[in-house]
């Protein structure tokens, strides 16, 4: 009796003991990723003379000081634009194909979800290949053929091929369209639908999750996207945001607070949105390779 | 004769329907030709031209002189073993990532909270989170360095010197890749069936057996998914050391230098030198490499990943 309960105790300290080593791994992995953001806010209201302190002191001690995001929010001093222009540019350039790129994956995943045709599969497979194929072996003669068109230098060859939408949404699209019933798509067409309205009237509605996931996913590589306006966005006329930070870190050496700033006011956008919609977030990455969950 | 009427008629609404059904899933497949397939076959013969304008005209047949031009080239060498170490960073983000999702599985209170934090560099742009690090990690001045000499330690020339140059790079990576994988291992151990836990249990077997014998084997499906894309994105890691790089353009000692930032830097900024085919010549040579392992990645994918159903 006495050693039973002995052995119960033992257990449950162990438990405790695991319970607590758990934590302490979870709790120094959290700081290892939330800390930075702490750095860079306290930074960027740092005065110069403080940041360039070798000690760094967690709390700004000279006070709070906006000198650093009325540089960031300025003109850059060597491109003569600031990063809202670049904000607005990343905005009006990546919305259109955001959207018109999503609605053709989805057309395209919905009708080979649910309608049978012929040649079905070989689109499918050859959209399947297509992910597997490395981005930087195009990169090279899509240059060359987007100079050809006189598109380098304008923000056409960031536009235009996301129009048609791609194959990672077309597959994320066409997972949630499976397991949608196909009793309401027969029933629809019994009502005399054709297929183009079944997918607007009755797969757009019922797949709005899904859509919201997609679009986050989407718009946050593009407005993330760095490599693509550096390449072809060569003048300043179409700025993005992307390169306005990088620009920053160029115009403001040694200038802390105002690249920090500028990070913090880069970064806060898709933080706000993912803090707002991380449910739809995290569901879009897990159904989009394939796991459910 | 009727029937023959009726039966032209259903096929002429069939053939309708199938053309409506391609005109609605074709799209993507239009922009792959357009803007994949089109450059892809162009870049098969570009790497054989030189060509150092945008004129493709211009273009000259030089059979295999780019290919040779790179690999009698030291700095390309240095391209490759640079990007091999970086690609260390797909293994560390694997295991580091299984770990902390395994953990947060425990289903301790407050693991949703962990989960939301842990996925946070996801949504952050590279270019600002290379600027964040560059920041922490500056020799004098970096809160790094700050912590160690608390500590009693040295600072540690993190940006300066090309061996920790390479290291500061791989925690970048890995800092900011490491909250995909946690999601997707998550999503792969709510998904194991539990009757196989209490089957286990059982038998007897203790927790690390049944996470090699058991959990291992059942989410294998999802590591290989990860190892796959997890190749093909970290041989082509290019931003961190664009933002990095100083002194420009590759770093100390070039330790910066690799295979996509030696592509294009070769398109940019030595265009005239080097140009385009060449440019397009180490594009193969990094897609020959990442198609090797990813073949070679599914053939021995036989041996350990294990499909249920």
């Amino acid at each position: 009796m006495n050693e039973q309960t002995s052995q119960a105790r033992i257990s449950r300290m162990k438990r405790i003991l695991s319970d607590a080593g758990v934590y302490i791994v979870l709790i120094v992995y959290a700081l290892i990723i939330l800390v930075p953001f702490y750095v860079i806010l306290v930074t960027s209201v740092k005065t110069n003379l403080e940041a360039s302190n070798p000690d760094f002191s967690w709390i700004p001690q000279n006070g709070i000081s906006f000198d650093g995001y009325k540089k960031a929010l300025d003109m850059n001093p060597i491109v003569g634009k600031g990063i809202l222009t670049g904000f607005l540019n990343t905005l009006w350039i990546n919305l259109p194909p955001t959207l018109v790129g999503l609605f053709m994956s989805s057309m395209s995943a919905f009708t080979l979800a649910k309608i049978r045709f012929r040649g079905a599969s070989v689109i499918l497979m050859v959209m399947l290949l297509t992910m597997m194929i490395p981005s930087i072996i195009t990169l090279t003669p899509s240059y060359l053929i987007y100079s050809e068109l006189n598109w380098v230098g304008t923000p056409l060859p960031l536009i235009v091929p996301g129009l048609f939408g791609s194959g990672a949404c077309l597959f994320f699209m066409r997972q949630y369209f499976a397991g949608l019933p196909t009793e309401l798509v027969e029933a629809a067409k019994v009502d005399g639908l054709g297929d183009f309205k079944i997918f607007v009237l009755i797969g757009l509605p019922l797949s709005v999750p899904a859509l919201i996931s997609q679009l986050l996913i989407i718009f946050i590589g593009r407005y993330n996207d760095y490599l693509g306006p550096l390449l072809y966005l060569t003048g300043t006329d179409f700025y993005t945001l992307q390169l306005a930070l990088w620009n920053n870190l160029g115009a403001y050496i040694n200038d802390w607070p105002a690249i920090m700033a500028g990070c913090v006011v880069g970064l806060s956008p898709l933080l706000i949105i993912y803090l707002c919609t991380q449910k739809y977030f995290i569901k879009g990455i897990t159904i989009s390779s394939g796991i459910k969950g | 004769m009727e029937n023959q009427t009726v039966g032209a008629s259903v096929r002429k609404r069939r053939i309708r329907k199938e053309i409506t059904a391609w005109l609605m899933a074709v799209w993507p497949l239009v922009g792959f030709c357009l803007f994949g397939f089109i450059p892809l076959v162009l870049s098969v013969y570009l790497s054989f031209t030189k060509l150092t304008s945008f004129d493709f005209s211009a273009a000259k047949f030089i059979w295999l002189d780019n290919y040779i031009e790179l690999f009698t080239d030291p700095d390309f060498y240095l391209a490759i073993t640079n990007t091999l170490i970086y690609a260390l960073s797909m293994p560390i983000t694997l295991v580091l990532g299984l770990i902390i999702a395994v953990l947060l599985h425990t289903g301790l209170p407050g693991s949703k909270f962990f989960r939301s934090v842990f996925f946070i560099p996801y949504v952050c742009s590279i270019v600002a989170v290379s600027a964040m690090w560059k920041w922490m990690l500056n020799t004098d001045f970096g809160i790094v360095n700050g912590f160690i000499r608390a500590l009693g330690g040295e600072g540690i020339p993190w940006l300066t010197e090309a061996g920790w140059y390479r290291v500061s790079l791989l925690i970048i990576i890995i800092w900011s890749g490491m909250g995909f994988n946690i999601i997707l291992f998550q999503a792969a151990l709510a998904n194991v069936n539990k009757s196989y836990y209490e089957a286990a249990d059982l038998d007897g077997a203790n927790a690390f057996q049944k996470f090699f014998s058991l959990t291992l084997p059942a989410i294998s499906p999802t590591t290989f998914y990860l190892v796959i894309m997890g190749f093909i994105g970290c041989l082509q890691v290019y931003t961190p050391m664009q933002v990095m790089a100083n002194p420009a353009p590759f770093g100390p000692d070039n330790a910066g230098l690799t295979i996509v930032f030696y592509l294009v830097y070769s398109l940019r900024d030595g265009l005239v030198t080097r140009g385009m085919g060449l440019a397009s010549a180490i594009a193969w040579i990094l897609a020959a490499a990442i198609i090797i392992i990813t073949i070679f990645n599914f053939k021995i994918s036989r041996k350990w990943v294990h499909y249920d159903e």
